[in-house]
């Protein structure tokens, strides 16, 4: 075991200072990352967790999110999807916003809330529009006409339990069904089946339709049929496969909005918290070596030795650092599952944060080497 | 044992400067140490011993003079050399035992010795045996917050004998030691001399330690007062094993 090891290892609790501004430094942006991505993933799941192979949109939408009406497309377009022959199956996805007031119980506020409504066809149960981890249980639910389905974590926002009634545009719905991995940061959706949306009177311009949702014949082929959808498109809409608009409101959400600015100002503010403490506590570890280390110096060990024992022992320092954000970020995500908010740690950004951890760690042993200079083995000579 | 000279210096100064003034701590002194001899330099606080050693050794360049150590020019080599000189060549024993309180023993010696380029097997077996020379087979794994002070200071004496150096330097390193002890480790450092042939200087102003001394050296105000033979000269240290290091 190295010198700079075996001194992490005896002497831990001069290091914990540092080791924890690591661990959270590391944990500040991992968890950050968590909740907006299980964020963006349940925003993006009604695409991610469709049955459809590609999706059809308005021509100039870059992605789901945030798109408005241009999403949709004219009614004449879906007659065109079908007249290519891979095409299966096309339903639109329907959806509006519409004011939500639950019923409360005597006592207390009613709440009141500007909802996003979808509609799933819940005719059969392999309808294109019906996401794929709904159970057979919900789809019989929502058949019931006038009701609908919440995610958990929206619940106690819209002020309703399972079972509960609520009213929707002047019509009184009940939530016969409760979802897991749905969760908005926006507005809360609700999802009710297109019969039910019809009633409510949501549905408003009969000549627009939603974007269309496209089942094909072979799913591995969706690249070419969406090349070959676009090419007969003439500019009149957009086909994407379900992994490209995956991606594009994952991106949307991450440029366009605020998320981008708070995960940056994190890994600067990590960045900066892990290095000041990080130093701080290295060089404070150094000084109470000092001696030992002259005492190397005198018996010819040179200057450039101790500068690589002190780089050592910060990337050690590092790599304890990130074992602490690794089992930290675990408690927060098991936590969060116990909450029902959903987490993601895409593998990008978890290389990400380890080489901002090792940055920091071998930033801050830079730092601290000019304590080195306090190694003066003539100093011990007193 | 040869007697040859293994250090000598001419005319060294050395001056501090403190506030606004200056103050001389060596004054034109000339020094020599030889083989296989131990070198006391004695003198009261403040007399400019420890700058002396310092100079001699490489550790802090005088302002005037010169050390010709081994047969070389010291202070006319780069800082580099300087540090690979005293690789090579010299051993330090300070008051303080500045051990690696996460190091046991064995590792403490081990370390230098693999900076001087022992492989890591190497290096633990000339440890073992080095250790086992200043009577410490039995606390090879040990680390310094279980060891007393004497056996601490015996740690840095086979750290500083570990890789045979032919410059042995000890500043004070007894006076953290109760009198038995330190009596034992300056016998440790007369075999220094007289059996592996170093040239042990050592700095104190312990009057007990004259007797184990072959010259001594006294030193006040940054002048050389007197560089005599000591009057009785001890025998060499008998040999291995020595029981009475073991209680140290």
């Amino acid at each position: 075991m190295s010198l700079a090891l075996s001194t992490l290892i005896y002497e831990w609790r001069r290091y914990t200072a540092a080791v924890v501004a690591l661990a959270f430094s590391g944990l500040l942006i991992l968890a950050q990352v968590g909740m907006f991505t299980g964020i963006v993933q349940g925003i993006t799941a009604t695409i991610d967790r469709s049955r459809a192979d590609i999706i059809v949109m308005g021509p100039k939408v870059e992605a789901l999110i945030d798109s408005g009406p241009g999403s949709g497309v004219p009614a004449r377009i879906m007659p065109l999807i079908y007249l290519n022959p891979q095409v299966v199956e096309v339903q639109d996805l329907q959806g509006n916003g519409s004011m939500w007031m639950n019923n409360p119980p005597p006592g207390h506020k009613r709440k009141t809330d500007f909802v996003q409504i979808w509609t799933v066809d819940v005719s059969r149960p392999d309808a294109v529009t019906l996401p794929v981890d709904y159970s057979e249980a919900t789809r019989l639910a929502l058949m019931e006409p006038l009701s609908v389905a919440i995610d958990k974590t929206s619940l106690a926002r819209l002020g309703v339990k399972l079972d509960d009634s609520a009213v929707i545009n002047g019509r009184t719905v009940h939530v016969r069904a409760v979802l897991q991995g749905y969760p908005s940061i926006n507005q809360p959706t609700v999802v009710m089946s297109r019969d039910s949306y019809r009633m409510l009177g949501l549905k408003q311009d009969d000549t627009r339709l939603g974007p269309l949702m496209v089942r094909i014949k072979d799913p591995a082929r969706a690249e070419l049929v969406r090349s070959q959808l676009n090419a007969a498109s003439h500019g009149a809409y957009r086909a994407w496969t379900r992994a490209e608009l995956s991606k594009a409101n994952r991106g949307a959400l991450m440029k366009e909005q605020i998320i981008g600015v708070f995960l940056g100002f994190s890994l600067f503010l990590g960045f900066l918290i892990g290095v000041g403490i990080t130093s701080q506590t290295l060089r404070g570890a150094l000084l109470a070596n000092i001696k030992e280390l002259a005492s190397l110096r005198a018996l010819g060990v040179s200057m450039g030795s101790l500068r690589k024992l002190v780089l050592e022992l910060s990337l050690w320092v590092g790599v304890v650092g990130l074992a602490f954000t690794g089992l930290f970020t675990w408690l927060v995500s098991l936590l969060g599952d116990k909450a029902g908010v959903p987490m993601g740690f895409p593998l990008r950004w978890i290389v990400t944060v380890a080489l901002l951890l090792l940055a920091i760690s071998v930033a801050s042993g830079l730092l601290s080497l000019g304590i080195l200079k306090k190694s003066q083995p003539a100093d011990l000579l007193r | 044992m040869s007697s040859t000279t293994a250090i000598s210096a001419k005319g060294l100064s050395k001056r501090f400067k403190t506030g606004r003034t200056h103050i001389q701590v060596l004054k034109a002194v000339d020094f020599e140490a030889r083989h296989g001899e131990v070198t006391m330099v004695m003198g009261p606080s403040g007399s400019g011993k420890s700058t002396l050693v310092a100079c001699l050794s490489g550790l802090l360049k005088p302002d005037e003079g010169q050390v010709t150590a081994m047969g070389e020019d010291l202070w006319a080599l780069k800082p580099g050399r300087i540090d690979r000189f005293r690789l090579d060549h010299c051993g330090f024993i300070f008051q303080g035992f500045n051990l690696f309180s996460s190091l046991n023993a064995l590792d403490q010696v081990a370390l230098i010795l693999k900076y001087k380029g022992f492989s890591r097997s190497a290096a633990r077996r000339r440890a073992a045996v080095a250790l086992d020379e200043v009577g410490l087979t039995h606390r090879l794994r040990q680390r310094p917050s279980e060891m007393s002070g004497g056996e601490k200071q015996r740690v840095a004496i086979a750290r500083a004998l570990a890789k045979d150096p032919q410059l042995l330097f000890a500043d004070e390193p007894t006076s953290a030691l109760d009198g038995e002890t330190g009596q034992v480790i300056v016998k440790l450092l007369q075999r220094a001399a007289k059996e592996h042939g170093a040239a042990v200087i050592c700095v104190t102003h312990d009057p007990r330690l004259e007797a184990y001394a072959d010259r001594i050296i006294h030193i006040e105000d940054g002048e050389v007062l007197s560089d005599e033979p000591a009057r009785q000269a001890p025998g060499p240290a008998p040999a291995v094993p020595h029981p009475e290091l073991v209680g140290a």
